[in-house]
């Protein structure tokens, strides 16, 4: 595949702006350069120690084009039921909303209340317009092109995009969210969404990146930055669900936690034919802490490859970090979580740690927990696990009555409960626990099979 | 209504733990089952509840006349049959009160409501003196010995077995712990429930007194008899029995 070539009718074809609106200089001139790095890059294959590789080539590149869709007032099914317990109550429970389809916005919406308390909630391409020295100060502070072919391409490519502001010493009640769909195949989607909490202000921002049953490959590109400013409280949430179809996702994520900040920050998983993701949550300033709760489950011949730093760039910083998986099928997933803390880092207190269970024969799993530690002073404990369920805990419960195949969903439910419960949002807790059951059901079968092969043995 | 052993082999792991055990307890009795670490107590205990690492090589399990020796540790508990552990498993993320609520579901046709459910649980919570919040902790995880203890004989408050199969349950509990478990059981022994109590020590026969005591040795039953059996083996000890029964043998 000639790779170096891919993507570059297709992405440039679909740069999304009106070619008479302009765009401002600085804006094209990081675009070129990402191009740039992206005509140089090859397409990665990722190796790590051991058996784990995560390879595109089974991913047609040239046959994926960034399509473009008209705006609509009602959202698309996928999008609506997702969405659907902030709906069902009318959209006064929500305080803004983005939709993107494909390379286009096709729905915004946002709450009279907080546009006049000065929250700005738009697409990306229209804020580079509209609040130029805002996005300017903040875009791509974290992030890089350098990061790779994908990352220079979304930095390239990106269209539509999301961009959220919330003034200083400002509390928004209402959840702002905003969704990244992808509901056909052939379509490359190049996402960027930055997101800046001022000062003193609070938040609940929730990400959704949703795919269709689709017949066909896709691809998902993503850039996420969040900055919190210092003092700032913000709930931040990253639902992935890419659906049984061939979605491919490889994004980055950072946040960016300024002093005596916090950000709790939630990423989940349930879907997608290949994903891989770096996310990063940075404590750079005194006083910064952060909770990181993740849960993934994967099924099928899915594939997960994540990697989290927890990085501590200044002292008396904590973190928090705790990831649960569960793996069915014939799926792969691999956590890698690093705790990298700095020279200047002292006096922090930080722990990670992550567990994953395998449910079926066929499934294969990896959960690494690391260290770097660069200064003294700082309290850092990781640990890990990657087990089965535990026929001691079946046999428990089931010598109080309850069958098998309800003991094992009820143990693989509880497994998720402690981080559904961190999740700290009611509305997205139901829906976690939701799809969990119903992956949980459609794997009832092979996870029984397992169960039981292991029980004769 | 009753449970009968009937010359149980049972075997762990390629290794015969169990040669040949005989044992009845009916409905509206309380036993003790006596003997030292190793004896083969808890084997027994796990057998009558079907744990499948234990396997029977030989003889039955009979409960209310059915032979339930292949029977699924599920089928047993609705049948009637609890076993109180030793060591409970931690089951977390599911409170002792969803827990009991599964519990006691998987033994009805209807789901029970959840204003009665709620009311059941705190009769029994309040009987056996046990905290309120207590309920909504995950089942088992962070629990003292005590509380898991607690937690088990609030379980076997609200499923209301015919007979109960106590696994030491007296072991790790101070005094005060242990007189609570006692009265626990003691309030729900009856004409309705028959209980096995399973016990290194005979401290916890101060405050149940069995009628029927049996020692059990390297993996038999070896002497049997009324309270007074205890009282002796209190006297005397294990080695003393022990000493016994080999003399017995020779002979």
């Amino acid at each position: 595949m000639p790779a170096d070539t891919h993507g570059r009718s297709a992405g440039r074809s679909a740069t999304g702006r009106a070619p008479d609106r302009g765009s401002p200089t600085w804006l094209d001139e990081r675009r070129a350069e990402a191009l740039a790095a992206y005509d140089a890059e090859p397409v990665p294959t990722w190796r790590r120690s051991g058996f784990w590789t995560t390879s595109l080539r089974k991913l047609d590149l040239d046959a994926l084009e960034a399509r473009r869709y008209e705006a609509v007032e009602e959202l698309p099914p996928t999008v609506a039921a997702a969405l659907g317990h902030s709906t069902d109550d009318g959209a006064a429970r929500l305080g803004a909303l983005i939709v993107q389809r494909g390379a286009s916005t096709i729905h915004t919406m946002l709450d009279p209340e907080l546009a006049e308390q000065g929250v700005i909630v738009c697409p990306l391409e229209q804020a580079v317009d509209e609040h130029p020295d805002l996005v300017r100060e903040h875009y791509m502070g974290r992030l890089s092109h350098a990061e790779g072919k994908f990352a220079a391409a979304t930095a390239a490519f990106w269209t539509g995009g999301a961009f959220i502001h919330v003034p200083a010493d400002v509390k928004v009640e209402l959840p702002i969210q905003t969704v990244y769909l992808i509901d056909e195949p052939g379509v490359v989607q190049y996402a960027h969404t930055l997101a800046v909490v001022g000062e003193h202000s609070e938040c609940a921002i929730r990400e959704y990146c949703l795919g269709a049953a689709i017949d066909g490959q896709a691809l998902h590109a993503g850039a996420f930055e969040l900055y919190a400013r210092p003092g700032s409280n913000v709930k931040l949430a990253h639902f992935h669900d890419w659906g049984p179809g061939e979605i491919y996702d490889i994004s980055t994520k950072r946040v960016e936690i300024a002093r005596d900040a916090h950000v709790g920050w939630v990423p989940i998983h349930l879907g997608g034919r290949l994903v891989k993701q770096v996310l990063d949550i940075v404590t750079a300033e005194r006083g910064s802490a952060m909770r990181h709760t993740g849960l993934y489950f994967t099924e099928g011949d899915e594939h997960l490859d994540l990697f989290t730093t927890d990085r501590k760039e200044a002292g008396h910083t904590t973190g928090d970090t705790i990831w649960k998986g569960a793996l069915t099928g014939a799926s792969r997933a691999s956590y890698e979580g690093l705790i990298h803390i700095l020279p200047d880092a002292q006096e922090t207190h930080t722990y990670l740690q992550t567990h994953q269970m395998l449910l079926s024969q066929k499934a294969k799993g990896d959960a690494i927990p690391s260290l770097i530690v660069e200064t003294d002073n700082v309290s850092a404990s990781h640990g890990g696990t990657v087990g089965e369920l535990d026929e001691d805990q079946i046999f428990y419960m089931t010598s109080r009555g309850i069958p098998r195949a309800e003991a094992v969903r009820v143990l693989v439910e509880g497994y998720f409960e402690e981080v559904v419960q961190r999740l700290g949002d009611p509305e997205l807790a139901a829906l976690v626990r939701g799809r969990i059951a119903e992956k949980l059901e459609a794997a009832r079968d092979q996870v029984q099979e397992f169960i039981g092969e292991r029980a004769e043995t | 209504m009753s449970l009968q052993i009937e010359n149980l082999h049972v075997r762990i792991e390629e290794r015969e733990i169990l040669h040949g055990v005989n044992l009845k307890v009916e409905k509206g009795e309380t036993h003790a089952l006596m003997g030292p670490n190793g004896s083969g107590k808890s084997t027994l205990a796990n057998t009558i509840m079907g744990n499948p690492n234990y396997e029977v090589t030989e003889g039955r399990v009979l409960f209310n006349g059915e032979d339930i020796t292949a029977a699924d540790p599920d089928e047993r508990a609705r049948a009637g049959l609890f076993l109180a552990f030793q060591y409970p498993a931690t089951i977390p993320g599911v409170s002792v009160a969803n827990f009991l609520r599964l519990a006691v579901n998987a033994r009805r046709e209807e789901p029970i409501k959840v204003k009665d459910f709620g009311k059941i649980l705190r009769e029994n919570v309040d009987l056996l003196r046990i905290d309120r919040e207590f309920v909504s902790r995950y089942l088992n995880e962070g629990f003292s010995g005590g509380e898991k203890k607690r937690a088990e004989i609030l379980q076997l408050a609200m499923l209301k077995p015919e007979i109960a199969v106590l696994d030491e349950t007296d072991s790790g509990l101070d005094i005060d712990a242990l007189r609570i478990v006692s009265d626990g059981v003691n309030a729900l022994s009856g004409p309705d429930m028959g209980s096995l109590i399973i016990t290194h020590y005979t401290r916890i026969l101060n405050y149940v007194r069995p009628q029927f005591v049996h020692i059990m040795l390297d993996g038999r039953v070896v002497r049997e008899g009324g309270p007074e059996l205890a009282d002796e083996l209190e006297e005397k000890g294990y080695d003393f029995i022990r000493e016994e029964v080999a003399a017995a043998d020779a002979r």
